[in-house]
């Protein structure tokens, strides 16, 4: 495409490029940069470079308050909820799309519905619930409850997914023998990897980063996922931030790599999501 | 959508699924929610015995573990989180100590107090609220009255003669005659806002004191202001807690929020007229620095840890952050109490309590771990890391109220603070009423909306008068 253009409009195209990556960049730029000043710096030199770059902030967080059981934690979580979340939804999505059954519509318009329901009005409910399964303060209780969310979430992605693969390819597979689950793992779900990857990677994202259910049903330090771990490193009126600038930087790296090893897929599986046939 | 179901029809009938075996793919996540609704909630443990250990505090240290039967469970804790991560430890050590002494196993659980409410009210529907924990004086009073608080007036006396009585300010904070007749919580620390000024701004221009009237102040800030460089009122006209100090300022203007009976809004009066014209004219000339109608909870100290304000109120979180990171800045501040206003002169101090909810298994062990922790050795070390002001007559006395100008100043307000609200009721009409930031947000109204002051007073008037409606 560039190719195709004078030198004058090359560098008009370039120039907004490079000025769309640094609105884009200029963030993650600030919280590097923050994260590596000193308290006093922070506030008495608003300067955008480094003055006296220092790792204290990195050392103290990792060191001290344990942010490497924190990270441990939201993988636990977060990874975890994904795999069961995804396999479940496979089987959902396999069912409201390819099986014919009464009430088959209502259940998918109730996935949809409860995924819609906010967790501000949910988490007393989930609370009681989660203690009446003694899965209070437990990273399997996390779990249990991202799952309430991410499998509706999941499901209804999927949906869309499945609905792209024509059923003919499933078809071929069973007139030469294949079950219906071989025709489901075997052909359907190769053939939408690039959506699973896509609901895998927005159910992870989505449980990494979720705070106030976490907040909620988690009371020990050993038990906080990273949002929660953050969430307290804000004291009364206290921001500590270069602290929280570590400690975001840190946390955005597992979710960073996830996207660049994915975004692919992920392109992918959005477009044929977003295109009924 | 059409040709799409054509093709599921098809498919159905090729391959005869019938209902019952397709529905096996949706079970598992149907399953879930049916074991999660129909889950019989644990059985509550028996009430364990308890140690005779309802000694003072001096006495209970030196106890030995009582023969009593270890208690099935552990005893759990919730302290409010602050900002000294030393006295944070502390208390966890000298709650982890006590646990020792009693023969108990302890949880303590540090709760950052930002999310204290979030956390007791799940707690309270799911029947997980710890055996003890600190709270503020709002959720106590919210608790108690929907019966979740185990009344401490035996607890309260008993400290109290140990440690030659409590303070009027603490003792008013819990006053069974004003707060549904039992003392609820006990006063641990009582905190309170410091007005933080730039004394090396200030002294240039010839100010060396502290203001003693608000309007003083607002002459200073004007003699300081230098913008973008500093500006001289660095207080919050924003929907956060901080934004509520012009509620104290209104009132020492002579304004009111209600009337003394607490049932009817009084906002629209002359004092308020006055009051108004003075802030929003202090704001029209640039006095506040920008975005100060939007600053978060922490605005306030990062504009005057950056530099640039002259003058904010805090209750010394400040202080702790400068010593630890700016001794330079530290150096160049002074601190004092809040200023008179024209009628009235208001330091309203915020009791911080210690509190035993009725679904604790272990009520008298929580008594005892209460007037435990009101020792004074530890109270002495805890006060000189933490930023609260004494709550007995026994820690008046303490170094640290001498030798820290930030604890003399939470000393001061120990001694002559006004109780939260006053001179108002302090009542839930008050609180939701406060909860709802309707003074700032009548400021912004002007400063922001350009709408005049007697139409944003008329408003405020208004939705005051709805809040205290649903009280009556």
């Amino acid at each position: 495409m560039l190719h195709k253009l004078s030198p004058s409009q090359k560098v008009l195209a370039y120039a907004c490029l490079v000025l769309l990556a640094i609105l884009i960049l200029f963030p993650i730029y600030y919280m590097l940069t923050v994260s590596l000043k000193t308290n006093r710096d922070i506030y008495r030199v608003p300067s955008l470079l480094l003055p006296n770059p220092t790792l204290m902030n990195y050392v103290e967080l990792l060191g001290r308050r344990g942010f490497a059981v924190n990270m441990r934690n939201s993988l636990i979580v977060a990874g975890s909820a994904t795999v069961i979340s995804v396999f479940i939804s496979c089987l959902a999505a396999y069912s409201l799309v390819r099986l014919r059954y009464r009430g088959r519509t209502w259940i998918g318009r109730l996935i949809l519905f409860s995924y819609l329901t906010p967790a501000s009005l949910l988490f007393i409910p989930l609370a009681v619930i989660i203690n009446r399964l003694q899965m209070g303060n437990t990273l399997h209780g996390l779990i249990f409850t991202y799952l309430t969310f991410a499998a509706p979430l999941s499901t209804w992605l999927l949906m869309g997914f499945f609905r792209n693969v024509p059923v003919d390819l499933e078809e071929q597979a069973m007139v030469d023998g294949a079950t219906r689950l071989q025709a489901l793992f075997r052909i359907l779900l190769p053939v939408a990897a690039p959506g699973l990857v896509a609901v895998s990677v927005f159910t992870f994202t989505g449980a990494w980063n979720e705070l106030l259910l976490a907040l909620i049903f988690t009371t020990s330090p050993e038990i906080r996922t990273v949002p929660v771990a953050l969430q307290y490193l804000i004291t009364g009126d206290v921001f500590r931030w270069g602290l929280i600038m570590a400690g975001a930087v840190v946390a955005a790296v597992p979710v960073m790599t996830l996207y660049y090893l994915s975004q692919r897929f992920v392109v992918q599986g959005l477009a044929a999501g977003a295109v009924k046939t | 959508m059409q040709p799409y179901d054509e093709r599921q029809d098809r498919d159905c009938r090729r391959n005869s699924i019938t209902a019952k075996r397709a529905q096996w793919l949706t079970l598992p996540a149907a399953l879930a929610l049916v074991v999660a609704a129909c889950a019989t909630p644990p059985a509550a443990p028996a009430q364990p015995q308890v140690p005779a250990a309802t000694a003072p505090p001096a006495a209970a240290e030196a106890t030995q573990p009582p023969a009593a039967p270890q208690p099935s469970g552990k005893f759990t804790y919730w302290g409010g989180l602050i900002f000294s991560d030393v006295a944070n430890q502390m208390l966890v050590d000298k709650i982890t100590e006590w646990g020792k002494a009693r023969g108990i196993e302890v949880d303590v659980v540090m709760i950052n107090q930002n999310e204290t409410q979030q956390k007791v009210s799940a707690a309270v529907e799911a029947g997980t609220m710890p055996d003890a924990l600190d709270m503020g004086t709002g959720l106590m009073q919210l608790l108690a009255k929907n019966g979740q608080l185990e009344p401490l007036d035996d607890v309260f006396k008993q400290i109290g003669e140990a440690h030659g009585g409590w303070l009027e300010s603490a003792a008013k904070s819990v006053d069974p005659a004003r707060y549904g007749g039992s003392v609820w919580g006990i006063p641990f620390g009582l905190s309170g806002n410091l007005i933080n000024r730039r004394h090396d701004l200030l002294s240039a221009k010839g100010f060396n004191e502290a203001p003693k009237t608000w309007e003083e102040l607002g002459q200073m800030a004007e003699a300081v202001n230098d913008p973008p460089k500093v500006y001289g009122m660095g207080f919050a006209l924003s929907n956060v807690g901080d934004g509520n100090l012009t509620v104290t300022m209104l009132q020492t203007w002579g304004g009111r929020i209600a009337d003394d009976q607490g049932k009817n809004c009084t906002i629209d009066s002359p004092e308020t007229r006055t009051f108004m014209e003075w802030i929003t004219g202090l704001y029209k000339k640039g006095l506040f620095p920008p975005g100060v109608t939007t600053w978060d909870g922490a605005g306030d100290n990062q504009a005057y840890q950056a530099g640039q304000a002259a003058f904010i109120a805090n209750p010394g979180s400040v202080y702790l952050n400068l010593r630890d990171n700016d001794p330079e800045l530290l150096a160049a501040t002074r601190f004092s109490g809040l200023p008179a206003g024209p009628k009235l002169q208001l330091q309203p101090y915020g009791p911080n309590v210690r509190a035993i909810p009725v679904t604790s298994r272990y009520k008298d062990l929580a008594k005892d771990l209460l007037m435990y922790l009101a020792d004074d050795e530890f109270m002495k070390e805890y006060y000189a890391n933490a930023i609260y002001g004494p709550v007995l007559n026994s820690q008046v006395d303490f170094p640290v109220f001498k030798a820290s100008p930030i604890h003399v100043g939470l000393l001061d307000v120990a001694k002559n603070g006004t109780p939260p609200a006053f001179p108002d009721v302090d009542n839930p009409a008050y609180a939701e009423f406060n909860a709802n930031f309707l003074i700032p947000k009548m400021i912004q109204r002007v400063v922001v909306d350009n709408v005049s002051i007697e139409d944003a007073i008329k408003e405020t008037q208004a939705a005051c008068q709805a809040i205290y409606d649903k009280y009556k």
